[in-house]
Order: structure tokens, then sequence, then C-alpha cells
């Protein structure tokens, strides 16, 4: 047994000891250099664990330990509801990426300038119409996710301690969803999204004392302008997806710490 | 409990025997990996240096790893979704294709439509605007409201959302499935049942009925669904207690 951990460590010395030839000892050097600095091994060890446990049996869950699965089958699908919706997420970001290199949020002209981009989407630009489709449907289907996901999470006490903190974040999340999907629609500036966003003007107004601030802040003005169609967009394609996808991240990162909350 | 200590008693826990385990003869993943040669040998030899090193490391750290106890995301969670995401991905670009979006006319400030709605997952928000004939009047201000209209159904979406998300706050110890807990269960279904009828509130002059009557139901289906399910969940809760399996209940006595 050695004292001298700094012997223990001396890699370059293990490889002057072992007589390499020049393809190994570039190999282990290249190794080593990428390690030191990558810790490939930690990475690797994750790989043969997956290796391992795929060869070998998984261990058991709580409901297989207790043979509770003839009670609980029913609610599984449902707990593919949470990654249902990030999934729809991620198709949407994609979606929406490739839409943003057409769309210009710009009020000139009758119709609109960003009314006129989304008939080139639709109408002029290849496969334009299918993206424009695919990122509607993933939004929605985004929104029906996390509606069930939290019915889900309701109905099986998964909100319970330990995880009190991250059904609050997913209040959150669903809240700033919805939000997304708001803004989204106000996009086109077509007839719908004219008048939703004079609702959204005059719910913002209607709130006591920071009323008038909130509808500054969020829509440009107490009417509809170009600075709303511009603030809309930088909160879609902007703020909400920076926001969105960080509290997304600490979602996820909570249940991998937590684990998934099986129906006991 | 682990799976060694109790030979003699007839397994319980609906596992079968597992795998075979290896005889003497069978090679352990560490013989079979020194056993290489070349340089998957030598990628063995310095990853188990780099493992000692990293063991060392730990050992002198304070840093204490815990134990979860539940359900592990990966790779239990995380293989199982992943073989539905490809299906569900699928499933979106299909609804894309069949029903794409189309664009209504352009925005013209100048004519209101006859109806104005936002998306389908905002009406229960857009509902809770219109309960302006809930808006108490005070009689002191002379049957002068308190606050507009406006404004009481802006608080009631603040309520709404308050409500829901104080909920772990309220209900709490380790019931965790609909027959355990009757009225939280109830209050669950109320909330879907009250989310759908606000939304139809919503798009009131859609519907082919008396806009009265849709108020009042509005209000009171959410109560009848949920005096149901508590009533059904309550019968029910003997059946199920009783299958429940008493050895988990020994492990976990419901508080």
């Amino acid at each position: 047994m050695s004292l001298e951990k700094k012997d223990e460590m001396d890699h370059e010395g293990w490889m002057k000891r072992k007589e390499l030839t020049p393809v190994e000892s570039t190999f282990l050097t290249a190794l080593i250099w990428m390690d030191k600095r990558l810790r490939i091994v930690d990475y690797l060890e994750l790989l043969e664990n997956l290796y391992y446990k795929v060869n070998l049996q998984m261990p058991k869950s709580h409901t297989e330990q207790y043979d509770l699965d003839n009670k609980f089958w029913y609610w599984y699908p449902l707990y593919a509801l949470g990654s249902f919706s990030t999934l729809a997420y991620i198709v949407a970001a994609v979606s929406g990426a490739l839409l943003g290199f057409y769309y210009a949020p710009a009020q000139t002209g009758d119709p609109s300038t960003a009314y006129n981009s989304i008939t080139f989407i639709m109408t002029d630009l290849q496969f334009g119409f299918m993206l424009r489709s695919i990122h509607r449907w993933s939004a929605q289907v985004m929104v029906a996710a996390v509606f069930l996901h939290m019915l889900r999470v309701y109905f099986t006490g998964a909100y319970k301690e330990p995880r009190e903190l991250n059904w609050l974040l997913g209040i959150v999340l669903i809240s700033l969803t919805m939000v997304f999907g708001y803004t989204g629609y106000l996009l086109p500036w077509d007839q719908l999204a004219f008048w939703a966003g004079q609702i959204g003007v005059e719910m913002s107004l209607s709130i006591p004392l920071a009323g008038e601030w909130i509808a500054q802040l969020l829509f440009g003005g107490f009417t509809l302008s170009q600075a709303t169609l511009q603030r809309m967009y930088i909160l879609h394609v902007f703020l909400l997806p920076f926001v969105v996808t960080t509290l997304i991240a600490i979602h996820i990162g909570i249940v991998w710490v937590q684990g998934i909350a099986e129906p006991h | 409990m682990s799976d060694n200590d109790n030979t003699d008693d007839a397994r319980t826990d609906g596992g079968g025997p597992g795998i075979v385990a290896p005889d003497d003869e069978t090679p352990t993943w560490r013989e079979r990996k020194e056993r290489t040669t070349g340089l998957s040998r030598l990628t063995y030899e310095y990853f188990e240096r780099a493992r000692r090193e990293d063991q060392d490391l730990r050992a002198e750290s304070d840093y204490v790893e815990r134990d979860v106890l539940a359900f592990p995301t990966w790779p239990h969670e995380t293989v199982r979704n992943l073989s539905i995401a490809a299906f569900f991905t699928g499933m979106i670009f299909f609804l894309s294709a069949t029903m794409p979006p189309h664009i209504g006319a352009p925005a013209n400030p100048s004519s209101t439509p006859a109806i104005i709605l936002p998306d389908w997952y905002l009406y229960w928000s857009f509902g809770l605007l219109k309960l302006g004939p809930l808006n108490p009047e005070i009689a002191i201000l002379g049957g002068q409201k308190l606050m507009a209209d406006r404004t009481y159904g802006v608080l009631a979406n603040v309520v709404v959302v308050g409500v829901i998300a104080i909920v772990p706050f309220l209900n709490k110890g380790s019931a965790r499935r609909p027959v355990e807990q009757p009225f939280w269960s109830a209050v669950g279904v109320g909330g879907i049942v009250y989310a759908f009828t606000i939304s139809l509130l919503a798009v009131k002059n859609l519907m082919p009925m008396d806009v009265d009557l849709l108020f009042d139901l509005t209000f009171l289906l959410p109560f009848v669904a949920g005096f149901v399910t508590y009533a059904v969940l309550k019968t029910m809760r003997e059946g199920y207690m009783y299958d429940l399996n008493r050895r988990y209940y020994r492990l976990r006595p419901p508080k």
C-alpha cells in the first residue's frame, strides 16, 4: 500500500513503466489528455451501468416489489404526459425557429407585413403550410398534455411532501405555457389576434392600481399598435423560451432527484 | 428487507426467481475486461486507475450521497417514455398533415367580429371574466358594485390559480389514491367539471340554450359531480382497502 498519493496518480510515470509501443502511448496520452479535461471516465461509467442494467435484471420499483401492479396499471399511461408536453415543446421550438426565418412582426402596410409574411409562409414557401401546421398543433398538444399532466399529478397525490415546490413550479409553468399560446396567436395579426389582444389590454387595464403600468409593459400602450405586436413577438421568441426552458429543466431536474411519485 | 434474508418464507413480493445466478465457470464482467488485450486493455487499466483516484477523492470529501426512496427516473421512466415518444411525435405530424390551421381575415380595428374567442385552453379564463352577475352589490354604496365586473373577473382568475397552488399545503398525509382521499378527489372532479362548464359559459353565444340556465348549471354541475364522486369513492373504499397489500400497509401506515 502506497502512502504517496502523488505517485499513485502519476499517470505519466505509470506509462513509462509499461514499455508501450508508439501507437499505445499515443492513444493513452490522448485518452489521458481528454479525460483530464472532460472526465470521460464518469460518462463511461454511465454507459457501463446502462449496459449492465439491460443485461442483468433491473432493480424493482416500489409497485413491483410489493406486487401492486394489478392495482395501478391504469395509471401508467398517464405517467408519460409530462414527457409528452416536453416533447411537444421541443417540436414547437424547432418548427418555431424555422418559422422565425420568414416571419416579420411589423404592422406596416394593409394588410400588415406580419399578416403578409404568414400568408407567404402558407402559400409560397416550400413546406411552409406544413411547418406552420406542425408549430400550431404541437403548441395545442403541449397545452393539452400539460393540463392532463396536472390532473394526473393531482389525482395520484403526487404533489404531496416532498414535492410541493415542484407543484408550485408546475403552476408557474402551466401559466407560462398559456402565455406562450396567447402571445403566439397574436402574431399573425388577423382578426382573432387583434381582438384577443384587445381583450388582453382591457384585462390588464382592469387590474387595480398596477393596471396601466402592466398594460404599458406588456402591450406597449392602451391601444393596440406596432409596439404591441413587437412586444408579443419578443415575449414569444426571446423571453419566454429562455424562461420556460430553464423552468422545465429545473422541473424535470427535481423529478429526477426526487424520483417519480408512484401511485401508492 | 433484502432478497436474501427470508429464504424460508414463500416470496410474497410477486417477483419470480429472477435471473439465473452465474455459476463458477461464468466469467464476471471484470474478468472479461481483464482478459482483453491491446488498446482496450490499456483503456481498462487506465479507467481502473482513474476510478480509484475518484474513489479516493470521494472518500476524502464530506459530501453525503443519499438514497432516494422512489421510482427511478432513469432508466425506468426514461426508457419507457422514449419508446412512446416516437409514436407521439408522429401523432403531432399526423394531426398537422390532416388538419392544418387556416388564417382569418387580417386585423381590422373598425369591424368588431360577432364572436370573439381565444384559443380553447383560455376559455376557462375567458369564462371567469363573465361572472358579472355574481359580483356582489353593496347595499351601503346604494346598490353600487364594489369593483368593476372586469376587475372581478381578473380577480377570479387569480383566485382560481391561487387555490390550485396551495393544494399541497392543505392536503397533507400519505394518502395517494383517489379511494384513499374521497374528499380531495371530489374537489378535483368538481374542478374539472367547473373548467368545462365555465368554458361553455365563455362560448355562451354559441350554446343553443338559455343563458340564465347555462349560468346556473355552470355552478351547479361541479357540485353535483363532486358529490357523486365522493359518494362513489366512499362506497368503493371498503373493497379497495381490503384488497390492498397488508404488508405494504404495515410498512407505510397511513398517517
